[in-house]
């Protein structure tokens, strides 16, 4: 906030303060007869705008100033009456928005924020009814004849005369349920708040069960003719009139105290927390024990705790309700805190920006800490799954080749038994079969040593390793290979993946085309295997799993695309050096 | 004392030495393969059917191997340890808890020792690795019994 801008408010106050003075005190146009000018409402009005300044002043960022100071000038311009048609019809109008501002200002405190959708539609039907309903009433209120009390104004329509009570019964309706719904989600907010919420709202709640009570007893009061009582308790009302600013002013001003709080943060820091340290000390600033704090990891898109943990920051609603504000540091991304809605943003900014250095020191270590444990988890499944491997291989080798030895070594003795006998057709039908087992035998090894490491790539590298694996596919597979040799642990980590997704897309997909595209540029083999399937690929699965480790071990990228239509895209880059 | 498990086609058998038994020399062997091999048991039961054993049925996992021994009642289960339901020594166990218990040989392509203690625990009669089957060594472990 500008200091200009503040000064020329308070100059404005303190104009429209005299003038609305000079006009209740000697304007005297149509006062109601037998009424004395009383000059407490612009006084107590005054108190509004100077909190409102004092609000903006000391929380620029807060709405609740601009607010307590607009309903200062609102109720100050509704004290004053005119002759002229113009200014006249100009109050009635401003007027009828002082209740929707009270709401307002009841429903935002102390944040400044409406945060719930209720809030926000009692805030827009206040303004919306004011807007409708104040023109509505000048409209019906009457010619001049018709009554004389009223002011003159410009949308008097003739022959309307009668309506004004109607619109005005319902507008005295609506303010006392707006009122009513204000005063009941604010119970409600304080019943349920903690904290720095709390404790703002508490004055809050006691003034608005006083000014009710002092409301009926004055309306309970007149009703049974003890008038000067009900003058007394009103005089009450007006003390509460001005005491609501204050409270609402020290309200905000209270969280002003916690600043000292950023200085004691910046002295903590200074002795290099690590990530829980950390984490207290903004919960002390804050003066919210349930801060919760989530560094950002600008490469993998995702918050973690100090110690490395995932993290999904999420404003909570209900009885434990938390806000979330994101602390940057020169436009990047660092952390997000998550607190207690009441507490200023003001503020939240300012603990986060002297906790900045401290969250980019913790953000780095954090980093350090998730990489690490992603590492220690895929080192894991890496070992698991060569040992899984094996398994397979023995079982392989164990069901196929050499169970058809084993049979060829039974007919082999059985035909060494037949030609003893000298029952060579029947020796020659077992040879027969035992050459079937042995052909079948050699297969199944070579297939299966093909699967631990192809001799094609090897030999020959990835280009002709995989034109071998597209020809033997079931499905069409189109190749764009623009790579010559690569280092070996490259060719078999792509090598790996292309069988691997073309396993998944004879098994899974339901394609009809399929295409391998390996491109190598700035150091880097990128290779696409995408198919024109069923997509909805297991981007969890053990499988992609796996081919993700293998790559990242390598110090690669995988990527998986798979939308419910439009096939699979399964991605890596690779760093060949 | 006649035993039915001893196979259908020595009932008929009597001389001076009374009716045929168990294990009898003049008795052929009846025998149930069990593996889940089919080549194996294709060559299995050509080389004992060569040595003059009478292969009475074939079954390919536990389950089936159990209503086999019921239906068949063989005189001798030639069992594959590793089979793909239960493995073979369960299968054995619950062959011992028959009124009349057939033999059970188990078998495997892999090393005896590699079965450790449970080979010497278990109910079956012996063991005898796939490579070196024959009728003949069928035949004298049933008979070392």
């Amino acid at each position: 906030m500008r200091p200009a801008l503040l000064i020329g408010l308070a100059i404005a106050g303190v104009t429209v303060t005299v003038v609305a003075a000079v006009n209740v005190q000697f304007g005297l146009a149509f006062l109601p007869t037998g009424t004395e000018p009383d000059l407490g409402p612009v006084f107590a009005d005054a108190v509004w705008i100077a909190c409102g300044l004092l609000a903006i002043w000391r929380r620029p960022h807060n709405a609740v100033g601009p607010l307590v100071l607009t309903l200062g000038f609102v109720d100050m311009i509704s004290l004053t009456s005119w002759d002229e048609a113009l200014p006249s019809t100009v109050v009635a109008l401003v007027s009828a928005f002082v209740i929707p501002l009270v709401v307002h200002l009841f429903v935002a405190f102390p944040s400044g924020r409406l945060t719930t959708r209720p809030q926000r539609a009692l805030v827009a039907f206040g303004y919306g009814a004011a807007a409708v309903l104040g023109p509505l009433g000048l409209i019906t209120s009457g010619s001049a004849t018709d009554c004389p009390a009223c002011p003159p104004n410009l949308l008097r329509i003739e022959g309307a005369q009668g309506a004004a009570d109607a619109v005005s019964l319902v507008g005295s309706v609506l303010i006392v349920v707006v009122l009513a719904a204000a005063i009941a989600m604010t119970v409600a907010r304080w019943r349920r708040a903690t904290g720095a919420t709390r404790r703002a709202l508490g004055p809050v709640v006691v003034l608005a069960g006083i000014g009710t009570a002092t409301l009926v007893a004055v309306v309970v009061l007149e009703q049974v003719g003890l008038v000067d009582l009900s003058r007394w308790v009103a005089n009450i009302g007006g003390i509460i009139y001005v005491a609501i600013p204050i409270v609402f002013a020290v309200g905000l001003l209270r969280t002003r105290l916690h600043r000292g709080a950023v200085a004691d943060l910046v002295l903590e820091l200074d002795a290099h927390p690590g990530a829980p340290e950390l984490r207290d000390a903004v919960a002390r600033a804050l003066g919210d024990p349930s801060v919760e704090l989530g560094f950002w990891l600008p490469d993998e898109h995702r918050y973690v705790t100090g110690d490395g943990q995932p993290f999904e920051p999420a404003p909570r609603a209900g009885p434990s309700a938390s806000a979330l504000t994101t602390i940057e540091r020169n436009g990047e991304r660092l952390a997000v805190l998550v607190h207690d809605p009441g507490i200023d943003g003001g503020l939240v900014q300012a603990v986060g920006a002297a906790a900045s250095m401290a969250i980019a020191n913790a953000r780095l270590q954090a980093a350090l800490v998730a990489q690490l444990a992603e590492v220690r988890a895929s080192r894991t499944r890496i070992v698991q799954a060569g040992d899984q491997e094996r398994r397979r291989i023995e079982r392989d080798l164990h069901d196929g080749a050499q169970q058809r030895l084993l049979g060829v070594r039974l007919a082999l003795r059985l035909a060494q038994s037949r030609l003893e006998d000298g029952n060579v057709q029947t020796a020659s039908d077992v040879l027969g079969e035992a050459d079937a087992a042995v052909v079948d035998a050699i297969e199944e090894l070579r297939a299966l040593a093909r699967g631990i490491h192809p001799p094609i790539l090897t030999e020959e590298g990835l280009g002709p390793a995989l034109s071998a694996l597209a020809g033997r596919a079931p499905v069409p597979i189109d190749l764009s290979i623009d790579a010559g040799r690569l280092p070996p642990a490259v060719e078999a980590t792509c090598y790996f993946v292309a069988a691997e997704a073309t396993a998944n897309i004879v098994k899974h997909a339901t394609a009809t085309r399929a295409r391998i595209d390996v491109d190598v540029a700035d150091g880097v083999v990128t290779l696409v295997v995408a198919d024109d399937g069923i997509g909805g690929a297991d981007i969890e699965g053990a499988g992609l799993r796996g081919l993700r480790d293998r790559v990242e071990a390598v110090a690669g990228r995988f990527q998986v695309d798979s939308p419910a239509v439009g096939g699979t895209r399964v991605s890596a880059w690779i760093p060949c050096g | 004392m006649w035993e039915a498990n001893c196979g259908a086609d020595v009932r008929d058998v009597t001389d001076e030495f009374g009716p045929p038994r168990c294990h009898d020399p003049r008795v052929t062997l009846t025998v149930l393969i069990v593996d889940d091999h089919a080549g194996f048991r294709h060559f299995a039961r050509g080389l004992l059917e060569a040595t003059g054993l009478s292969v009475v049925g074939e079954a390919e996992d536990g389950r089936s191997a159990l209503d086999a021994v019921a239906a068949l009642r063989p005189g001798v289960v030639l069992l594959d340890v590793m089979l793909p339901d239960f493995d073979g020594f369960a299968v054995a166990d619950r062959l011992a808890e028959l009124p009349q218990p057939p033999t059970v040989v188990l078998t495997s392509s892999r090393d005896p020792r590699d079965f450790g203690e449970r080979l010497a625990r278990s109910t079956a009669r012996g063991f005898i690795r796939k490579d070196d089957l024959s009728g003949a060594a069928l035949e004298r472990l049933v008979a070392a019994g």
